[in-house]
């Protein structure tokens, strides 16, 4: 196979991108062509090891592309779910505004993510990453007449994690002297673990963990859905714990029990409960999901934190299982959103009987996200437990309860949707064309298939991922029990909750309305705890130190230079009195002075 | 042609074909106009015409009874980014400065002033580079109080009177490098001593030229005068002379200085980087927020070239380059903004991109390139100088210098957000004209295209290393 092959997948969508922005016509033909031709590519190469290089910034910085197992399948992955999602988008996105820039922004969206992946060089891999920024922003400026400033939160957020890669990466060249990511073993002392960690926040910020997450569920509001179903829904993911997994197993070779595995393990359960706490208490659809989006990157975390193999397997599985189903979710919202007008769960109901399809996409896919046996995110997640368990039952307790949560809050969607009282507008809804149905029934088919064959599944995707590293599960019957216990405890809670408080949409609310938690809600939802609101309080504060300062300096030019000139011309004014026997003194004293100092200088 | 003729014309033709304009425009103002933007397009050219002899690694001396011109690498690619940007700006003049008075005393003082930049880049001993240097400071000080209001001339004043005193200064250390080596001639100097109080006094000239803490405020105050020169001032030219002669004196001559100062220089950098971040957040006037800016990324160019290994040199010459073009668009984009709305207050402005798309598209993109986000230009010359700071092992250098790059993204973001988005607070405003338009344009373009084929200017300037003996290997 030629090597430069590998520049396909990143050339074609960009310049199919280019193209669209520029002719402006036949936007749904190229999109499709451009992402199947690289579908297609991507299945060819899957399985090839490839590397390409070409001389570029010169300092050991070349434009390296790398094909193995790994990225391949991360790139086959890609290329999958945005053929799919760009099928729906055809159909989905028909009569909104800026048509050619959202098809130019995905486009060149997936051009980037492969760079991103296939790159086999630090700086490049940091070109391709950051420089999704600017599509993300335009993705979610097109969006409405406020998306503007969703975009700006977005843009900061993920551009300030993205610096801090940028410094994660210099050190990283200090310590080692190359940039090659394949040759790359970084020693672990206190400035390696810096390093660490700034990639760390590079590669979590872009998988949308806390805190870096608080624009994702404003974006779900105001951006267009394909945008929520394709990024923060899947390549996000995909490249945040793709680099996530590079920097613990390769780059850094992180131990199990060291102090930063501890901290990814943290992040990663702290992510889970808190995101799913606030899932729980939403009344849009999409909103629901995209804080689902945030709780599930905390499983991936949490297993790779792990540090041990069957948790990154987990962890790279559920990567995968959770790019499949939260997309096939988000396609649900839409087409929902495109049926009805809404995705407001207050207004939604009965939809089953209406929208067969969708609906049963939604079980099928909130089945596997909530880890019901058989479907895949079962599997993924037990993973995880038996991982999580063996480093700390802490992790494994918030895991659990992130379970329980998840279910809780998929019993309310799915019963506020698609169950329950239907409401008046709703009667004439219909189900959504066939270019909508056809991706989301591909996805949850292979949901299903991932979790009845996730044996095949985890051995010919993943396991090549670690390159030979023996790997043992760590699930046994009674974690299996425990889980079955809690899915049976949610749908109890569920149906109690649905009886006392009259209706599915508020089944949760005695959580949501409990003594101490509605407190802290109120608060969460006036974005008191938004780490960007409370970065730019302190960029605000320091900006105003930073400001005095400069005025500070500025007034020893404009005040103090033209008093002090002032001051010293009227002194000398005053001593010029018109006496003229006052200067013939003056200077007879100045000649003096003269000639001492030259007999001085004569006599050394 | 001679090729030590072609780097006298270089010089020459902008220099005293500038005071053939006002004569010409006896002849017709299109004439002017066009000669105006000839004379530079001839520096700019003939430059290109001798790029050939430099990239195989060569330089080129030309002595004219006492002036010396040089040309190395970094010299020409000095000249190339200042003569393409001044061409932009001068072309942008033709629509914006139609409007006003006094247009033949605006075009020989830029084309004077861009003829001294070009003395000033190839010049080969210390009193010419100190001549054109005067010069520049002359010609700014006329083009910044060019609309003559009482205020203008007073903040001309001021900018005339700190870049004097620094310029002064820089002489006495000039001064007190002939006492110790008996020449001015810049290649006899190479690789010689300097005492600590001359590098102070070269420091102080340098500072004051590149508007770097504590001798920055003029730059913002300029902020008064036509937009096309602003852009030339406070972007692409007179802020670079600074490090220009920092790069020509303490890295192309090889100055041997005491090793501390590879240290205090970007402490001063950073200090002004944050600094001025921290006062472009806040301010409201559109021109001077750009110019805090310039003065926040002329302390990453410090920062690249007082750390002085290969990667921050080459970082910074880049950073000169991309800021230059991506710079002078903002300054253009704010130039079509004021001149329409008829104001510069970015509070009373608001939803601008309905009216005028263009501009508001080619001030995002230049601010993308500013903030160092690819592919523009913009984020390779950030990585290579925030990267030259770690590979010294100085880390928490580039943490500062972290600070200042998310502040940047944080304050020009505010200001696009606040001019280009949300609800309209003036009268329906025009697009400005082609020609205004066309130039915004390009220099976006150039900004992407700057990253895009990073590649052509990274190798022009690790070839120039080689001459460049000040590196720290």
């Amino acid at each position: 196979m030629n090597a430069n092959m590998l520049l396909l997948p990143v050339i074609i969508p960009l310049l199919a991108g280019i193209l669209i922005l520029l002719v402006r016509r036949l936007r749904g033909i190229i999109s499709l062509l451009a992402t199947g031709s690289i579908l297609i590519i991507a299945i060819a190469l899957f399985k090839q090891q490839l590397t390409y290089s070409l001389p570029w910034l010169g300092f050991g910085i070349d434009f390296n592309l790398r094909l193995y197992p790994f990225s391949a399948f991360i790139l086959l992955s890609i290329t999958a779910l945005s053929f799919l999602v760009m099928l729906y988008s055809c159909s989905f996105m028909q009569g909104k505004n800026y048509l050619n820039q959202f098809y130019a922004y995905f486009l060149i969206t997936i051009g980037l993510a492969s760079g991103a992946v296939l790159a086999d060089n630090l700086v490049l891999m940091l070109f391709f990453w950051e420089g999704l920024l600017i599509t993300l922003f335009g993705f979610i400026a097109i969006g409405g007449k406020d998306a503007f400033k969703t975009a700006t939160k977005m843009f900061i957020i993920v551009g300030v994690s993205d610096l801090c890669m940028m410094i994660g990466i210099g050190i990283v060249w200090y310590l080692t002297g190359t940039m090659t990511i394949s040759t790359l073993n970084v020693p672990l002392n206190t400035l390696g673990c810096t390093a660490f960690v700034l990639m760390m926040i590079g590669a979590i910020a872009k998988g949308g963990s806390m805190p870096f997450h608080t624009w994702i569920p404003d974006a779900a509001i105001d951006a267009p859905l394909p945008f929520m179903a394709i990024l923060p829904g899947c390549l996000e993911k995909l490249l945040g714990i793709y680099l996530l997994v590079r920097i613990t197993m390769d780059m850094f070779k992180l131990t199990p029990g060291s102090l930063l595995s501890s901290l990814l393990m943290i992040i990663g359960a702290v992510t889970i409960v808190l995101a799913v706490m606030m899932a729980l208490i939403q009344k849009d659809y999409k909103k629901l999901l995209s804080y689902h989006a945030i709780s599930q990157v905390g499983y991936m975390i949490l297993g790779i934190g792990t540090c041990l193999p069957a948790g990154i397997i987990g962890g790279l599985f559920h990567m995968i299982n959770n790019a499949l189903y939260k997309n096939c979710l988000f396609l649900t919202a839409g087409s929902v959103e495109k049926q009805t007008g809404t995705t407001n769960l207050n207004k939604l109901g009965g939809l089953w009987s209406k929208m067969p399809v969708t609906a049963v996409c939604f079980l099928i896919t909130a089945a596997s996200i909530s880890g019901v046996p058989p479907f895949n995110g079962f599997f993924s997640k037990e993973m995880i437990y038996g991982a999580a368990l063996e480093r700390g039952t802490i992790f494994y307790i918030a895991a659990l309860l992130g379970s329980f949560l998840t279910a809780a809050s998929f019993l309310k969607l799915g019963h506020a949707v698609y169950f329950g009282k239907r409401n008046q507008e709703n009667e004439n809804t219909r189900e959504s064309s066939l270019p909508m149905l056809i991706p989301m029934i591909v996805i949850a088919a292979v949901c299903v298939f991932f979790g009845l064959y996730n044996r095949f599944a985890v051995s010919y995707f993943l396991e090549p991922v670690l390159a030979g590293q023996e790997f043992t599960e760590h699930t046994s019957t009674l974690l299996i029990a425990l889980t079955v216990i809690v899915l049976i405890v949610a749908i109890l809670h569920h149906i109690i909750g649905a009886i006392v408080n009259g209706s599915g949409v508020k089944a949760a609310d005695h959580i949501h309305h409990a003594p101490v938690l509605s407190g802290i809600y109120d608060r969460a939802e006036k974005r008191f705890f938004d780490p960007y609101e409370i970065g730019l309080k302190i960029v605000s504060i320091a900006s105003n130190i930073l400001f005095f300062l400069d005025r500070a300096v500025d007034w020893i030019y404009d005040g103090f230079t033209v008093k002090l000139a002032y001051g010293l011309s009227g002194a000398i004014k005053r001593l010029n009195t018109g006496n003229y026997s006052l200067y013939i003194i003056w200077s007879l004293l100045g000649g003096l002075i003269i000639l001492i100092l030259m007999f001085k200088g004569f006599g050394s | 042609m001679d090729n030590q003729l072609i780097l006298l014309l270089i010089v020459l033709v902008p220099t005293v074909g500038s005071f053939v304009l006002p004569v010409l425009n006896c002849v017709s103002v299109k004439a002017r106009n066009l000669f105006a933007l000839l004379f530079v397009l001839t520096s700019f050219v003939l430059t290109l015409a001798i790029l050939p002899v430099v990239f195989s690694g060569q330089t080129i001396t030309a002595n004219f009874y006492s002036l010396t011109l040089h040309a190395d690498g970094l010299a020409i690619f000095m000249a190339l980014v200042s003569s393409s940007l001044s061409a932009i700006i001068v072309f942008y003049s033709f629509g914006y400065i139609s409007h006003y008075e006094n247009q033949n005393e605006y075009y020989l003082m830029v084309v004077l002033f861009f003829g001294a930049m070009m003395g000033l880049v190839f010049a080969g001993n210390l009193i010419f580079l100190y001549l054109f240097w005067e010069i520049t400071a002359i010609t700014s000080w006329r083009l910044i109080g060019f609309f003559r209001e009482k205020q203008h001339v007073l903040r001309a004043d001021k900018a005339f009177l700190v870049t004097m005193f620094g310029s002064v200064m820089m002489l006495l250390g000039f001064v007190s490098i002939y006492y110790q080596n008996g020449t001015y001639d810049l290649a006899a100097l190479k690789g010689s001593q300097i005492p600590n109080i001359a590098v102070i006094l070269i420091l102080a000239g340098i500072l004051s030229k590149s508007a770097t803490l504590p001798l920055h405020t003029w730059l913002p105050d300029a902020g008064v005068a036509p937009s096309p020169v602003t852009a030339l001032l406070h972007a692409a030219l007179l802020v670079k002379i600074g490090v220009y002669v920092f790069a020509r004196l303490f890295i192309a001559t090889g100055f041997v200085i005491d090793p501390s100062w590879h240290t205090i220089i970007p402490i001063i950098a950073a200090t002004s980087a944050l600094v001025s971040a921290g006062a472009a957040m806040l301010e409201t006037d559109l021109k001077r927020i750009i110019a805090y800016s310039t003065v926040s990324q002329i302390g990453f160019i410090f920062l690249g070239l007082s750390i002085g290994n290969e990667i921050g040199v080459v970082g910074a010459m880049l950073y000169i380059l991309m800021h230059g073009m991506a710079k002078g668009g903002l300054f253009l984009c704010a130039g079509i903004v004021e001149q329409n709305t008829k104001t510069k207050n970015i509070m009373q402005l608001g939803g601008l991109i309905k009216t005028m798309p263009v501009t508001a598209v080619s001030f995002l993109l230049c601010s993308f390139s500013v903030m160092g986000i690819p592919p523009f230009g913009g984020f390779f010359s950030k990585y290579m100088v925030m990267t030259a700071a770690t590979q010294k092992g100085q880390v928490w250098i580039s943490f500062v210098f972290l600070a200042g790059a998310i502040m940047t993204i944080v304050y020009l973001l505010r200001v696009f957000n606040l001019v280009f988005m949300g609800q309209s607070k003036t009268q329906p405003v025009k697009e400005g004209s082609p020609v205004m338009i066309i130039s915004v344009a390009l220099l976006a373009a150039l900004s992407l295209a700057g990253g895009i084929l990073i590649y052509y200017p990274s190798h022009f300037l690790q070839i120039t290393l080689l001459q460049l003996p000040g590196i720290i290997r």
